[in-house]
């Protein structure tokens, strides 16, 4: 899902220097260059992960319009904020191991606009429950695909995502 | 110039499975004795073995400990320490069983553990609790970089569970479980 705009970003840096020499096109420089492996996998967990920090960016703020006052409502924007920095960390750190090209270094990748939340805490709760839980599921089929270093940093996000269920059930305990 | 590749991963696609060797900053606790626990075999096999081991080591460690916890514990509380020590001992003889099929030997059990914190109440218990599961995540670190795909899995997954153990402890979330921060 972020491979088209990777792929994009690249042509268009690409075309953008050919123009600027007064070349041809993009044809003119072979076909574009296909990520390894290890790569794809690094660029499926940065876009899971920054899914979920819009997902919880999501939550937090609808948390925020609908949930009502008092102690319960407090603890769940808490945790809500708490589980969104985590998640922020795991993204921090997964793009920390991406190694990019300079002019590419700075993009971003596009996973998609999260799902529509239901209108309620507990419902909002209950979403986030079973986002972390495909999460976790899918990091830990995916790591099998991934270097060392990085299948064990893959290994630890997925025991916080699976941890971040407990933690939501919790905070949205009457 | 297009033909170079469009990113790398840090940390390279090789090397040693061992948490020291995480470059790009994933962290991991200080490397570990180089024990493989059998003689011979290929660098992958000795890695594999070590990881084994070492996991073992903190699940023999667990199921000493869970005994601990549940003395101090009573009603819903010793039955869900009762169960833990279960999973444990469980966990343990899967390892013990992986580390022979490898033609090596597990390590021995200690006859006692120093445990990290006293315990005189339920308090302590749940405390230690957590210590333990904390303790079994990080166990499983170098196991989850091994060649053998199985023992990836084995080892994210027993990853999650000890430490959805802990949060249900009380453990405080981090978002690196078994990582260094």
């Amino acid at each position: 899902m972020a491979e088209p705009t990777r792929r994009l970003m690249l042509a268009v840096a690409a075309a953008g220097s050919l123009g600027l020499a007064g070349c041809k096109g993009i044809a003119a420089l072979g076909p574009l260059p296909k990520p390894s492996p290890d790569v794809r996998t690094l660029e499926h967990a940065i876009a899971a992960e920054e899914l979920m920090v819009a997902t919880y960016r999501a939550a937090a703020g609808q948390l925020a319009a609908t949930a009502s006052a008092g102690v319960k409502g407090q603890r769940l924007s808490a945790a809500v904020s708490a589980i969104q920095a985590e998640h922020q960390a795991h993204l921090t750190r997964l793009r920390a191991r991406l190694v990019l090209p300079p002019r590419l270094a700075h993009t971003k990748f596009l996973a998609g606009r999260p799902s529509p939340l239901p209108a309620d805490s507990q419902g909002i709760i209950g979403a986030l429950v079973a986002d972390e839980r495909a999460a976790a599921a899918r990091l830990t089929s995916e790591l099998l695909h991934a270097p060392p270093a990085l299948a064990q940093l893959m290994a630890s996000i997925a025991a916080s995502e699976a941890a971040h269920v407990i933690y939501l059930r919790r905070a949205g305990s009457p | 110039m297009m033909a170079a590749r469009r990113g790398s991963v840090a940390g390279g696609s090789g090397g040693s499975p061992s948490r020291a060797s995480t470059a790009g900053g994933s962290g991991g606790s200080p490397s570990r004795a180089s024990t493989a626990g059998g003689s011979g075999g290929s660098p992958s096999r000795a890695s594999t073995v070590a990881a084994l081991q070492t996991a073992l080591a903190a699940e023999q460690a667990a199921s000493y400990g869970y005994g601990v916890v549940g003395a101090h514990l009573t009603g819903t509380a010793f039955s869900i320490a009762s169960a833990d020590c279960v999973l444990h001992e469980r966990a343990r003889d899967a390892l013990t069983r992986l580390i022979t099929s490898l033609g090596a030997t597990p390590r021995a059990a200690a006859a006692a553990y120093k445990l990290p914190i006293g315990v005189s109440s339920a308090a302590d218990a749940a405390r230690l609790a957590v210590d333990l599961e904390v303790e079994v995540v990080a166990s499983y670190v170098d196991l989850a970089a091994v060649p053998d795909p199985r023992l990836r899995t084995l080892a994210a997954k027993n990853m999650q569970n000890a430490y959805v153990r802990a949060a249900r402890w009380g453990a405080k979330s981090r978002p690196f479980p078994g990582l260094a921060p």
